[in-house]
C-alpha cells in the first residue's frame, strides 16, 4: 500500500470492497434489534411494580406473575443462543482493524502529494503570466522607444522643413506627432530624461502653431494673388495639421468668391441682352442655370480634391459654403428679374383684379406677356430644383461613403436635407412659386372666360369654340405647371384647373342647359330650321330656334367637355409619371390625389349631359310623342277579319309612327354629337315603350286585335333595332310579353307561360300586370275570373304553330333581370 | 348601398406655429413631434375612421406667408374646413377675420368649418379665454373646439365629430338627389327594375 507511484493503481483508493463504515458488519445491525423487539421491556402488559388489589383478588396476580416468568425465561434463552454469532463477528471486527489503521495513513500521505502537486501548478502558472505581461510592457516599451525617437526626429524634421519651407514635410512631421499620445509618453520617462521630451514637445507644439500660421497666410497670399497652384498646395496641407474646418472653409470662400466674380459678369449680359435675342424671355432663368452650372462645375472638380485630402463626409461643409454664395447670387439674379419684368405691379395688378372682380378692367394685361413671364418663371424653378437634386445627391453620396455609423448617417442626410429646404434659395423660389400659382390662375381663368365670351359655332362641328379652346387652356396651364417640377406648383394648379373647369365654365354650360329645350309650334318644321340655321353658320331665326340650337350645342359642349376632361387627367397621368419618377411616395400621392379630382370634374360634366336630357325629354321627346300615341290609343283593336285584312293594305298607325319617330331622329343626328345622339336614340325608346305601355292599359283587345297590335309592335322594334347600335329587345320586354298575352288563342293558355311552366321564360311584368292585361282581352274576360285548372286542362288548345315559334320573343336572357 | 364609403377632404388652415400639423400627427400617428419643423406647402394623410368606415383625407398647410396660394387652392374641394388658432397667441387669434374671408371667398358654401384653439395645455400662458373663441364661433356661424395636441386633449372628438357630421350631410344629400327628379323622371308608369339599367 506504501507504492511510490501516485496516484497507486495497485489499490483501489478508497476501496468499495471495503464499506466505510463497512457494511458487512452489521454494526447496529438490523438483524439484532437492540433493545430487542421480542421482549417487551418493561412489559407493557402488566403494571410494575404490580398492584394487588384488596379484597381476595391475589390469586389471579400470581398465577399471571407465573406466566410472567415462563415468557421471561424463553427469551433468555433465545438471546443466548445469538451470543455466538455476535462473539464470531466481535472476532471479526477485530481483524479488520489492523487495516483500517493502515487505510487512514494512506489517506495522509495521499492529501499531503495533492496538495503539492497543486502547489507547484500554481506557481507555474503565475510565472507564466508575469512573462506575458513583461512581454506586453517590452513591446509597449520598443513602441514608446519608437515614439520617442519620432518625436525626436520629428523636432529635428519639422525645424529643417520649416527652414526649407517645405510645408509639406513639415506638416507631415506635425501629422505624425498629432498622432502620438503625448501625454502617455510624457508619464513613463524618468525626470532626467523628462526635460528633453519636455523640449521636444514645446518645440513641435510651437513648430505646429508656426506651421499653422504659416499655411493660412501664404493660402491667403495666395488667394490674393490669384495663385491657384498655391491655392491647392495649401488646401492640401490644412488636414494634416487638424485644420479640416478652416481649409474647407476658406477654399470655399476662393471658391465663392471666383463664382461671385462670373456670376455678376453673367447678370451684365443678360441686362444688356438684345430684346431680338431668343433667349431674353427667359434670360433670368438662363443666368440662374448658368450659376447652377457653375457651382455643378466647381463640386465636380474639387470633390476628387476633397476626398482624396479631407475623407469623406466632409464635402457638405464646402457645399455649404458655396450655397451662401449661390443664395446671394440667386437673389442678384430674381431681383434683377422682378425688376426688369416689372414683376410687382403685374402680381399687384392681379392681386387687385382677383379682390375687385373687374372682369372689365381696362387695365388689363396682355395675356401674352403673361403668358411670357409665366413661362420664364417655371423655367427658373425647374432650373433650381434640378439643382438642388444634384446638390443633395452629391452631399448624401459623400456622407454615405464615410466611415460614419449607420444612425449618425442618416442624422447628417437629413439635416442635409433641412439645409436644402431651409436655404435662401429653396425660399426664393418658393415665392416665385406662389406668385406663379397666383398668376397662372388669373391667366388661366381670364383665358377661359375670353374662350366663354368668344364663343361661337362653325357650321362643321356640333360643339362650340369655347369647349375646344377652355381645355386647349387648361391643359396649356396645367402642363406649364407640370414643366415647373414643383409638386405643390403641380398640385395646386390641378386644383385650381378642377376649380375653373367647374365654377367658370361648367357652370355656363349648366345655365344654359337649364333653360330647357323649348318647345312650341310645328316641331318638324323647327327642326330643320334649326338644322339649316347651323348649317348656314349663323342663327338668323326666332330666339326659340336660337335657344334650341344653344341648348343643343350646349349639351354637346357637356358631353366633349366630360370626354376631354378624361383624356387631359389620363395624359397628365402619363406626364406626371414620367416627369415626377423620382420623387418621394408621400408627392406621389398628393399629385395622384390631386389628378383624381379631374375625373371628379369629368363626372360633373356628365351631369350637365343627364340634366339635359331630363330637360330634352320633356321639352322635345314626350311632347313630340304623346300625339303620335294618340293615334295609336283611337285606332281600335277590337276588329273584325274584315279590318284586319284592312289594316293589312291600310296601316293605320304604325307606319306614320315610325315615319314621325324617323324624322325626328333624323333631325338630331345632325345636330347632336354621336354619343349624345345614342343617348338621345335610347332616351326616345325609352319614352316609346313607357308610353305605349300606358296607352296599352287603356286600350280593349279581342284575339284578331291582339294579332294586330302584335303586328304592330314587331314593326316598331324592327324598326327601332335598324336605327340602334346596341340591342333594343330588352327594352321592349314588357311590351313584348303584353302583346304575347294579347295575342293567346284563349286567355287561360297563359297558364303554359306562367309559374311552373314558365320555362326559360323571365317575366318583366307581375302577376298584377299579367292580370291587367289579360282583362283587357274583350270577350273572354269573364272567363278568366272563374278559371279553374281542370277548366284549363280540359280546354286547352294548341296554339297555332306560328304562335308557338313567337314564344322565344318574350325570353329575356336569364340574368338580365335585375332582382 | 348599405356600406357605402365615404372619402371626405378635410383641410386645415391657420397661422404659421398655431400646431396644425402636430393635431395631424397627433390624430394620424398617436404622436407629438418633438421639434416639428414648418410645414412647407401642403403635407397630405389618409386616414380611415373606425365608425361607419369612412376615410378622411387630410390636408395640412402651411401657415407661411409665401404659401398662400399654393394652400388656396384646396379650399375650393374641401368638405370640412378646419381653421386653428393658438389660445396663448393674441396675434394667431386677431388674424382670425382675415382667414375666414378666405374661406368665403375660396371655398364651398356648403363647406362644414371648425374653429379650434389650440395648446390649451399651457394653462399660465393662455391669452384667449374659451368664452371668446366660442364667442367668435358663433358669430362666424362655425363649430367650436379646444384642442391640445400635446396632450392628446379633444383632438379624436375633432376629428370623429367631422367625420360623423360629414357622414350625416352626405347622407341627407344623398336622399335629396334620389328624390330630385333627374332625368329618369320620365317613366311614371310602374317603376320596373330594369329602369335603372337605362341610367349607362
Ligand atoms: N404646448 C403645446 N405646444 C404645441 C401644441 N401643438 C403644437 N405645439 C408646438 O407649436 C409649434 C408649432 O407646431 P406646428 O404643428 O409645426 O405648427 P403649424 O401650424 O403646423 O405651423 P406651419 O406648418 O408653419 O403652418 C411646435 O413647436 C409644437 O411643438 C400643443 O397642443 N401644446
Ligand atoms: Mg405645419
Amino acid at each position: 500500500m506504501t507504492g511510490t507511484d501516485f496516484p497507486p493503481t495497485g489499490i483501489d483508493f478508497l476501496p468499495t470492497e471495503i464499506d466505510f463504515p463497512p457494511t458487512r458488519i452489521d454494526f447496529l445491525s438490523t438483524g439484532i434489534d437492540f433493545p430487542p423487539t421480542g421482549i417487551d421491556f418493561p412489559p407493557t402488559g402488566i403494571d410494575f411494580p404490580p398492584t394487588i388489589s384488596v379484597g381476595g383478588k391475589s390469586i389471579p396476580i400470581v398465577s399471571q406473575g407465573c406466566y410472567f416468568n415462563n415468557t421471561i425465561n424463553d427469551d433468555l434463552d433465545s438471546l443466548m443462543e445469538n451470543q455466538s454469532l455476535l462473539e464470531s463477528k466481535m472476532s471479526g471486527l477485530h481483524k479488520i482493524l489492523p487495516s483500517l489503521q493502515i487505510l487512514e495513513t494512506d489517506s495522509k500521505q495521499l492529501h499531503g502529494m495533492v496538495s503539492f502537486t497543486s502547489t507547484l501548478a500554481e506557481n507555474v502558472s503565475s510565472k507564466v503570466r508575469q512573462l506575458d505581461l513583461a512581454k506586453s510592457r517590452v513591446t509597449s516599451a520598443i513602441t514608446r522607444v519608437e515614439d520617442v525617437l519620432d518625436l525626436k526626429f520629428c523636432t529635428d524634421g519639422v525645424q529643417t522643413a520649416l527652414q526649407n519651407e517645405d510645408y509639406e514635410k513639415a506638416a507631415s512631421h506635425v501629422h505624425r506627432f498629432r498622432s502620438l499620445d503625448e501625454n502617455v509618453l510624457r508619464m513613463t520617462t524618468e525626470t532626467d530624461e523628462g526635460s528633453t521630451l519636455d523640449t521636444s514637445f514645446r518645440l513641435l507644439h510651437e513648430a505646429e502653431e508656426k506651421l499653422r500660421m504659416i499655411v493660412s497666410s501664404k493660402f491667403d497670399a495666395a488667394v490674393h494673388s490669384g495663385d491657384l497652384a498655391s491655392i491647392e498646395r495649401f488646401f492640401k496641407i490644412f488636414p494634416l495639421i487638424g485644420l479640416h474646418e478652416e481649409g474647407l472653409t476658406k477654399f470655399g470662400k476662393f471658391l465663392s468668391s471666383q463664382l461671385s466674380e462670373s456670376s455678376y459678369k453673367t447678370l451684365v449680359l443678360a441686362d444688356n441682352i438684345n430684346y431680338n435675342d431668343k433667349q431674353a424671355n427667359v434670360i433670368y432663368a438662363e443666368t440662374s442655370t448658368q450659376l447652377f452650372e457653375a457651382i455643378a462645375k466647381v463640386v465636380e472638380i474639387r470633390q476628387p480634391l476633397v476626398e482624396t485630402y479631407y475623407g469623406h463626409g466632409r464635402l457638405f461643409t464646402l457645399m455649404k459654403i458655396l450655397q451662401t454664395e449661390c443664395d446671394r447670387q440667386s437673389r442678384k439674379i430674381i431681383e434683377k428679374f422682378r425688376h426688369k419684368r416689372d414683376f410687382d405691379r403685374v402680381v399687384q395688378q392681379v392681386q387687385q383684379d382677383s379682390v375687385f372682380h373687374r372682369p372689365n378692367a381696362t387695365e388689363k394685361f396682355d395675356p401674352k406677356v403673361l403668358d411670357v413671364l409665366l413661362s420664364e418663371m417655371v423655367l427658373l424653378n425647374t432650373r433650381t430644383e434640378l439643382y438642388l437634386r444634384f446638390f443633395r445627391r452629391r452631399a448624401v453620396a459623400d456622407i454615405e461613403a464615410s466611415k460614419l455609423e449607420e444612425d449618425k448617417k442618416k442624422e447628417s442626410v437629413s439635416i442635409v436635407d433641412k439645409f436644402i429646404s431651409n436655404c435662401d434659395l429653396s425660399r426664393l423660389m418658393q415665392e416665385i412659386i406662389g406668385s406663379y400659382i397666383m398668376l397662372e390662375e388669373h391667366f388661366m381663368r381670364e383665358m377661359v372666360l375670353k374662350a366663354v365670351a368668344m364663343d361661337s359655332t362653325e357650321s362643321s362641328s356640333q360643339t362650340s369654340s369655347m369647349v375646344d379652346d377652355t381645355f386647349y387652356v387648361v391643359k396649356k396651364c396645367t402642363r406649364r405647371a407640370l414643366s415647373s417640377s414643383s409638386v405643390d406648383g403641380v398640385c395646386a394648379m390641378l386644383n385650381l384647373a378642377c376649380t375653373v373647369l367647374e365654377q367658370d365654365f361648367r357652370e355656363v354650360l349648366m345655365s344654359r342647359v337649364r333653360k330647357g329645350f323649348p318647345y312650341g309650334f310645328d316641331l318638324s318644321q323647327a327642326y330643320t330650321m334649326v338644322q339649316t340655321s347651323i348649317q348656314q353658320g349663323k342663327i338668323q331665326s326666332s330666339d326659340t330656334e336660337k335657344e334650341k340650337t344653344v341648348f343643343l350645342v350646349s349639351l354637346n359642349n357637356a358631353e366633349a367637355s366630360c370626354e376631354y376632361c378624361k383624356a387631359l387627367k389620363s395624359s397628365l397621368e402619363d406626364e406626371v409619371r414620367k416627369l415626377f419618377l423620382k420623387c418621394t411616395e408621400q408627392s406621389k400621392a398628393k399629385l395622384q390625389t390631386c389628378l383624381g379630382d379631374l375625373g371628379n370634374v369629368a363626372s360633373r360634366f356628365k351631369e350637365v349631359v343627364d340634366f339635359g336630357f331630363s330637360q330634352l325629354s320633356s321639352g322635345a321627346i314626350k311632347p313630340r310623342l304623346k300625339p303620335l300615341v294618340d293615334i295609336f290609343l283611337s285606332t281600335s283593336h277590337n276588329i273584325s277579319e274584315e279590318d284586319f285584312t284592312n289594316y293589312e293594305a291600310n296601316d293605320p298607325w304604325v307606319q306614320n309612327f315610325i315615319v314621325q319617330i324617323d324624322t325626328m331622329l333624323a333631325n338630331f343626328k345632325s345636330t347632336l354629337s354621336s354619343g349624345n345622339y345614342d343617348t338621345f336614340v335610347n332616351h326616345t325608346t325609352s319614352e316609346v315603350t313607357s308610353q305605349m305601355e300606358k296607352a296599352v292599359m287603356k286600350t280593349s283587345f279581342n284575339r284578331l286585335g291582339g294579332l294586330q297590335f302584335d303586328k304592330e309592335l314587331r314593326a316598331l322594334v324592327g324598326y327601332l333595332s335598324s336605327v340602334t347600335t346596341w340591342t333594343i329587345r330588352d327594352k321592349f320586354a314588357r311590351l313584348t310579353q303584353m302583346a304575347t298575352i294579347l295575342n293567346l288563342e284563349k286567355v287561360n293558355e297563359i297558364l303554359d307561360y306562367w309559374g311552373p311552366n314558365s320555362g326559360p321564360l323571365t317575366w318583366r311584368l307581375t302577376p298584377s300586370e299579367v292580370r291587367n292585361v289579360l282583362s283587357l282581352r274583350k270577350s273572354e274576360t269573364e272567363g278568366i275570373q272563374n278559371q279553374d285548372k281542370t277548366e284549363t286542362k280540359a280546354n286547352k288548345q294548341k296554339p297555332p304553330p306560328h304562335e308557338k315559334k313567337r314564344t322565344p320573343d318574350m325570353r329575356v336572357r336569364p340574368g338580365t333581370q335585375e332582382e | 348601398m348599405e356600406d357605402y364609403k365615404y372619402l371626405f377632404k378635410v383641410v386645415l388652415i391657420g397661422e404659421a406655429g398655431v400646431g396644425k400639423t402636430c393635431l395631424v400627427r397627433r390624430f394620424t400617428q398617436g404622436l407629438f413631434p418633438p421639434g416639428q419643423g414648418a410645414t412647407i406647402g401642403v403635407d397630405f394623410m389618409i386616414k380611415t375612421v373606425e365608425i361607419n368606415g369612412e376615410k378622411i383625407k387630410i390636408w395640412d398647410t402651411a401657415g407661411q406667408e409665401r404659401f398662400r396660394s399654393i394652400t388656396q387652392s384646396y379650399y375650393h374641394s374641401a368638405n370640412a374646413l378646419i381653421l386653428v388658432y393658438d389660445v396663448c397667441s393674441q396675434l394667431s387669434f386677431d388674424s382670425l377675420p382675415h382667414w375666414i374671408h378666405e374661406i368665403e371667398k375660396y371655398a364651398n358654401t356648403k363647406v362644414l368649418s371648425y374653429l379650434v384653439g389650440n395648446k390649451i395645455d399651457q394653462i399660465n400662458r393662455r391669452e384667449i379665454p374659451e368664452h371668446i373663441g366660442k364667442q367668435f364661433a358663433k358669430r362666424y356661424e362655425m363649430n367650436f373646439m379646444e384642442t391640445s395636441a400635446k396632450e392628446a386633449e379633444n383632438v379624436d372628438t375633432l376629428f370623429l365629430d367631422i367625420a360623423m357630421e360629414l357622414t350625416k350631410l352626405a347622407r341627407q344629400q344623398e336622399l335629396d338627389t334620389d328624390k330630385s327628379p333627374t332625368f329618369s323622371a320620365g317613366t311614371t308608369t310602374v317603376v320596373s327594375n330594369c329602369s335603372s339599367c337605362f341610367r349607362f
